[in-house]
């Protein structure tokens, strides 16, 4: 293999490695498995039967910040519908974690990633960038990645519990 | 009167210390939110003399702290910046200083490397200091023009040692950073 060849092969390895990374629509979602406020551990699988939005954030993160408050009125008018957000916090600061759920008045689950990017869950779930969010229907199956609020909530409404 | 004396004397006996630059804080612009991409967090991380990587709420920009006792390449910083698809909007670096005297326009050595100061008022630092960056790619452009307007010395254009720097004895090409406080 001449040298131009394994560097092509290598970059096309590390690119197809990133994008295949994140979890695919119509898989079944990996387990979450961390500790919430209390220090205890909830897991992803627990919601089932919920359409749940699966929102990885951290406190300094301002996109994740406004959407926060975004789709907290959402959130609000459909819970009672079977509809959850399982939040998982990339913070390295507990207290500014903490804080940020009080300011944004969060009320829906939250967890967090201690081992933050390289954590096993971050990882599994090839997390790059925050904001990312994954929308699971009630069996659990990604339907959608960075889904927008309208597509939220078509899914609540046309699957009735 | 009495104070520019003591800077002379300091500058004679050439009181020159710095234990260490020992932290950081960069802000870093691009498209989307920096603080929020794992490959900015992941390319400052890799910096052989970083210790830590935080993020700093109020200012949403980094923190950075330094390890003991390593050579800290500030270009290594807007490098791994630049590498991860970002920029560098501003780099405050902070050090422990003892009785270090500095003049406006002129060039001194601080911890193994040349620094030059710009638009400051003539001296002593003691204690923690935190100075700016005003190279070129270290802050935007219209700040980098605004810091350049406040020399005539060509050092600052290139950030390494020309003509008007060899007379204070420095080798010609020395990488120079110029700093502001």
């Amino acid at each position: 293999m001449t040298i131009k060849n394994t560097i092509v092969t290598s970059f096309i390895a590390f690119y197809a490695g990133t994008v295949f990374a994140q979890p695919v629509i119509g898989r079944l979602a990996p387990e979450i498995s961390l500790k919430d406020i209390n220090g205890v551990t909830q897991k992803l699988s627990d919601s089932k039967g919920k359409i749940v939005l699966i929102d990885f954030w951290a406190s300094w993160c301002m996109p994740c910040r406004r959407s926060n408050k975004d789709i907290l009125p959402l959130y609000n008018k459909y819970k009672s519908k079977g509809f959850e957000i399982f939040a998982v916090s990339l913070d390295e600061k507990p207290t500014d974690w903490k804080r940020a759920i009080l300011a944004d008045k969060i009320k829906w689950m939250q967890v967090i990633e201690e081992g933050r990017w390289d954590g096993s869950v971050a990882t599994t779930w090839g997390i790059e960038l925050l904001p990312t969010t994954f929308l699971l229907d009630r069996d659990g199956i990604i339907i959608a990645i960075n889904p927008t609020k309208g597509q939220i909530l078509s899914l609540i409404k046309k699957s009735a519990p | 009167m009495k104070k520019n004396y003591l800077i002379l004397i300091l500058l004679l006996i050439g009181t020159r210390s710095i234990s260490q630059f020992n932290s950081a804080n960069l802000q870093a612009a691009g498209l989307t939110c920096a603080m929020c991409s794992k490959a900015i967090n992941k390319s400052l991380e890799k910096l052989a003399f970083v210790e830590k990587v935080t993020a700093d709420i109020k200012t949403s920009s980094f923190d950075i702290v330094f390890k003991k006792e390593t050579m800290v390449d500030f270009d290594a910083i807007k490098k791994a910046v630049i590498d991860a698809g970002f920029s560098v909007a501003k780099l405050k670096i902070t050090g422990i200083f003892s009785s270090t005297a500095i003049q406006n326009e002129k060039h001194i050595q601080l911890n193994g490397k040349t620094f030059h100061f710009l638009n400051i008022t003539n001296q002593i630092l003691d204690g923690e200091k935190t100075l700016v960056i005003t190279d070129r790619d270290f802050l935007s452009a219209k700040e980098f023009k605004k810091y350049s307007a406040t020399t005539k010395m060509t050092c600052q254009q290139t950030g390494k040692a020309g003509s008007c720097c060899i007379k204070d004895g420095i080798e010609k090409d020395t990488r120079i950073f110029h700093v502001t406080i």
